[in-house]
């Protein structure tokens, strides 16, 4: 380990050292093409925050970049503004720009969202072709665009544009490798991953991706300003789609969320043209070819990014555990007071007061079906109740009524009293919902202890700038999140695969840390779909045990979707039977054993 | 009458979009990608035909007459850009496909710039004119109506072929197999649909038919360029959306509509804004109906 970090910090030092040295041993010619170099790598590293990090479909970055250099050029000409100055102006205007223009179009998927940046992009390129106001300068654009100076120390040569550029680079890569390993970068990864698992546990999607957008743009205007004060002239013909597409492929060829295989993907970019400058007619043509062909062969980039081992800096892992149970007794102790307040000391298992989930009339459509009919259901606290029914009797729909993600046609849904329908799912969650898939939906190319801690993102407050200047607090809440996420992967039996990413574990095991991940978020009520399906008996039968003694331990209510039987009538306290989209009857379980109507839903009627 | 003649105009216009935007609404149906490429394949078209009616001038239009070497130079577009297609989808996005989307995307860019400069190294970076001499120009006066030839002939030859392929895909078992792939291509392949018949078949007949639009296109505006791709690919495309890709049918209509309403657009609100508006009604039908003007809503399956 320790070796190890000594080579790549002396192979780091090595790299730094031949960039410082780089200018001497290159004529003027060469130092401008590793300015544009780094002007790329930051287009790239943009870019890789909005496409890479986050897994956004975005063709018109182009469009960002463009309004940062000509906010530097307008600004600069019109009222002399010195360039640094306009550095923070540019990302602030193109920020900004992304935030009004991205806001109503941040719900689009995939190849709608493509197809939205591109029409964004060229609208921007047209625009400052038409010369709105007068301002943008028609075709020709602007010029007599200042140099920048810091301080008496005007940057003008190539060589001080070089240093000035991987100046700001450095700045910028480091910052971009915190916000990486922070809560930030975990949630833009989680919703790249699966947008709808995100969202149910407690990420707020939205905001995130437009977070991500803002952030790409406001680095692709740093990056126009640059531009802008190097050539002293900005023009419509630089910011076009083929400009746009230029930096999906750096992003690609250097792999997805992948920040040294941005850098390496902006060098190959402008690098390669210029090896192939003898053939000049022909260059582009063989970079085309050589794109299809980094594709076929290495479609995940040339340096894709290795998820991180993140490991607990704790030598000893029983006294993490005495630790983390003493934090969730203090959690789950606040959250008792609460709830004793309010607590009507009754037995009975559907009494109103003790019902932690109720659904009133609860209807729900597709089209001219009718998935759910006015159901009433009432789940007891501390109670694990089981809907049970034939396949297509609407269980899961209401589930995902409940957890947010449909909104019902009429009905309400209360939980610990509160009205909750038409909440966003992240909303629910916070509110301590969690809930799992019947297709189990993890984030397949994330870690275990990443998949974890998506369940305590709502539980969590650090932002971007803290998370940047890694703040005390910032440390602190990161460790007790791996302290907690640690906790509960070793609950489920997870303990040894942490590092291992979720895809690569069988499915048994993909169960179990979708359960993880939904108790970390310290739910009250935890909504299972499905959880023994596909499990053996052993397993099962370990799931029931775990799944009772969760009720004593963590104060839980347990909601679930179950076709075994024995799970069933072995752990229930209560039943409830849907067919048709109706609760055909409820009662204890053996009650239901014995109920005419639900023979009938399963067996059909006796003629 | 004007409005009528403008209709025309923009029904002429709207016709290579639709063509251009079938190819790439095929392409999208079976293989869930945007087809950059399909633009530049309709470049090449326009220069393929260029080329054979400069260079055998002399022989097809002097031994078939006029409209003997028109029809010669939209005959061989046609099969020379779709057997380009079928190159391309072999050489590119089979190998690509397994590895997700994507870099399907990055192929399909890579294979775009490719074509674009292989054209400009081929014909030359300047522009190339279709000599007036190969195609008709005269028009006739219906009363007030002012019709060139040309465009007639574009019309009713477009008209053709859609109205044909519309036949093929929404009447026939074949058209029926397609259908299903675009919806569901593994289910198609389980129930016995000859999934790698269809793909070929799609990437013949969309590059093809953007190959005859390309013909067409020079033959009406007579000057094409290298990068012309780009730009009548980004307006077919967004002909595609408009309608609603993935539907064949809503890809004519796109089209259609699109050519319409910019020759409108031009006319009554202003000729360089025309192409901001086209993408702002773009954004604004994404926005309130995120399938396009005829797709469906689907429910996503959670």
């Amino acid at each position: 380990m320790g070796k190890g970090r000594g080579t790549s910090k002396f192979s780091l030092l090595a790299i730094i050292l031949l960039f410082c040295l780089y200018p001497l041993f290159s004529n003027f010619y060469w130092t401008d093409v590793a300015f544009f170099f780094g002007v790329y790598a930051l287009l790239g590293l943009s870019l890789n925050i909005v496409l890479g990090e986050t897994g956004l479909f975005d063709l018109g970055h182009a469009a960002f970049y463009a309004i940062g250099a000509y906010i530097t050029a307008i600004l600069n000409t019109l009222y002399g503004i010195p360039i640094i100055w306009l550095i923070p102006l540019s990302a602030i205007g193109a920020g900004l720009f992304a935030y009004i223009v991205t806001s109503p179009i941040i719900h689009l998927r995939g190849d709608y969202l493509c197809v939205v940046t591109i029409g964004i992009g060229e609208i921007v390129r047209l625009a400052l072709i038409n010369n709105p106001f007068g301002l943008t300068g028609g075709p020709n654009g602007i010029t007599g665009v200042g140099r920048p100076s810091l301080g008496p120390f005007l940057i003008d040569s190539p060589t001080r544009f070089y240093f000035y550029v991987w100046g700001i680079l450095v700045i910028v890569i480091i910052c971009l490798i915190r916000l990486q390993r922070s809560r930030i970068g975990r949630a833009w990864n989680y919703l790249r991953e699966d947008d709808i698992a995100a969202e149910t546990s407690g990420i707020d999607v939205r905001h995130f991706k437009l977070l991500a957008f803002v952030m790409g743009a406001a680095l692709a205007g740093v990056a126009g300003n640059i531009y802008a004060s190097k050539l002293m002239i900005v023009s419509p013909d630089t910011f076009t789609f083929m400009e746009s597409s230029m930096l999906f492929c750096i992003v690609m060829l250097g792999g997805l969320g992948s920040i040294p295989g941005s850098i390496l993907g902006a060098g190959i970019i402008t690098v390669f043209p210029e090896i192939f400058r003898i053939v000049a007619n022909y260059r582009m043509l063989f970079f085309g070819g050589a794109l299809v062909l980094t594709m076929i062969f290495r479609p995940g980039g040339i340096w894709p990014r290795k998820r991180e081992a993140l490991r607990l800096q704790v030598s000893n892992i029983d006294d993490v555990k005495g630790k983390v149970r003493g934090k969730l007794k203090a959690i789950d102790k606040s959250q008792n007071m609460k709830k004793t307040t309010s607590k009507n000391n009754s037995n009975e298992p559907n009494t109103i007061g003790n019902h932690i989930l109720t659904t009133d009339k609860l209807t729900m459509t597709f089209g001219g079906l009718v998935a759910v009919n006015e159901f009433d259901l009432a789940v007891s606290q501390g109670k694990i109740t089981s809907i049970i029914g034939p396949n297509g009797a609407g269980k899961t729909t209401v589930f995902n009524v409940v957890t947010g993600i449909y909104k019902p046609v009429s009905g309400r849904v209360y939980f610990e009293g509160n009205d909750i329908t038409g909440l966003k799912p992240h909303k629910i969650a916070e509110l301590g919902l969690a809930r799992t898939f019947q297709n189990i939906r993890l984030f397949p190319n994330l870690t275990c202890i990443e998949n974890v801690m998506a369940g305590l993102h709502h539980r969590m407050n650090s932002y971007v700038l803290s998370s940047i200047v890694r703040t005390e607090s910032q440390r602190a809440e990161e460790k007790w999140a791996l302290e907690i996420a640690m906790h509960w992967l070793e609950k489920t039996g997870l303990g040894d695969v942490h590092d291992e990413l979720a895809k690569n574990l069988p499915y048994g095991k993909q169960k179990l840390l979708e359960l993880a991940r939904a108790l970390s978020s310290s739910p009250r009520l935890l909504i299972l779909d499905e959880p023994s399906s596909g499990l053996n008996d052993k397993e099962t039968e370990e799931l029931m045990v775990f799944l009772e003694s969760l009720l004593e331990e963590q104060n839980l209510t347990i909601l679930l979707i179950e076709h075994d039987m024995n799970v069933v009538m072995g752990i229930s306290h209560w039943v409830v039977v849907m067919d048709m989209g109706m609760k055909i009857a409820e009662g204890t379980p053996k009650e239901i054993y014995n109920h005419p109507k639900v023979i009938e839903a399963y067996l059909g009627r006796e003629e | 009458m004007i409005i009528l003649e403008q209709l025309l105009n923009g029904l002429t216009i709207g016709s290579f979009y639709a063509l251009i935007a079938l190819g790439y609404s095929m392409v999208y149906g079976v293989m869930k990608l945007i087809n950059f490429a399909h633009g530049d394949l309709f470049a090449l078209g326009s220069y393929l035909g260029y080329s054979l009616l400069i260079w055998g001038a002399g022989a097809a239009s002097q031994r078939f007459g006029l409209w003997g070497g028109m029809i010669a130079a939209l005959l061989f577009s046609f099969f020379a850009v779709g057997c380009a297609g079928v190159l391309m989808e072999r050489v590119a996005y089979r190998p690509v496909q397994k590895s997700g989307r994507l870099p399907l995307v990055v192929s399909a860019l890579g294979v775009s710039i490719f074509l674009q400069n292989s054209i400009m190294a081929i014909w030359g970076p300047r522009y190339q004119a279709y000599p007036a001499s190969v195609v008709p120009t005269h028009a006739i006066h219906l009363g007030w109506l002012h019709v060139t030839i040309m465009q007639l002939f574009i019309l009713i030859l477009s008209f053709m072929l859609m109205l044909t392929l519309y036949y093929i895909v929404q009447k026939t078992t074949f058209g029926a197999a397609i259908r299903a792939t675009a919806l569901d291509r593994e289910m198609a392949t389980i129930l016995g649909v000859d999934v790698r018949k269809i793909t070929l078949f799609i990437f013949f007949l969309g590059p093809a038919l953007g190959g005859v639009a390309g013909v067409m296109n020079g033959m009406y505006y007579r000057q094409i360029s290298f990068v012309m791709g780009w730009n009548y690919g980004l307006k077919a495309f967004t002909a595609t959306i408009l309608g609603g890709i993935g539907n064949i049918p809503a890809a004519m209509l796109g089209g259609l509509l699109l050519g319409i309403v910019e020759m409108f657009g031009a006319a009554y609100i202003s000729s360089a804004w025309k192409d901001v508006f086209t993408f702002l009604i773009l954004i604004i039908i994404l926005i309130f109906r995120p399938t396009g003007l005829i797709g469906e809503k689907v429910a996503e399956k959670v």
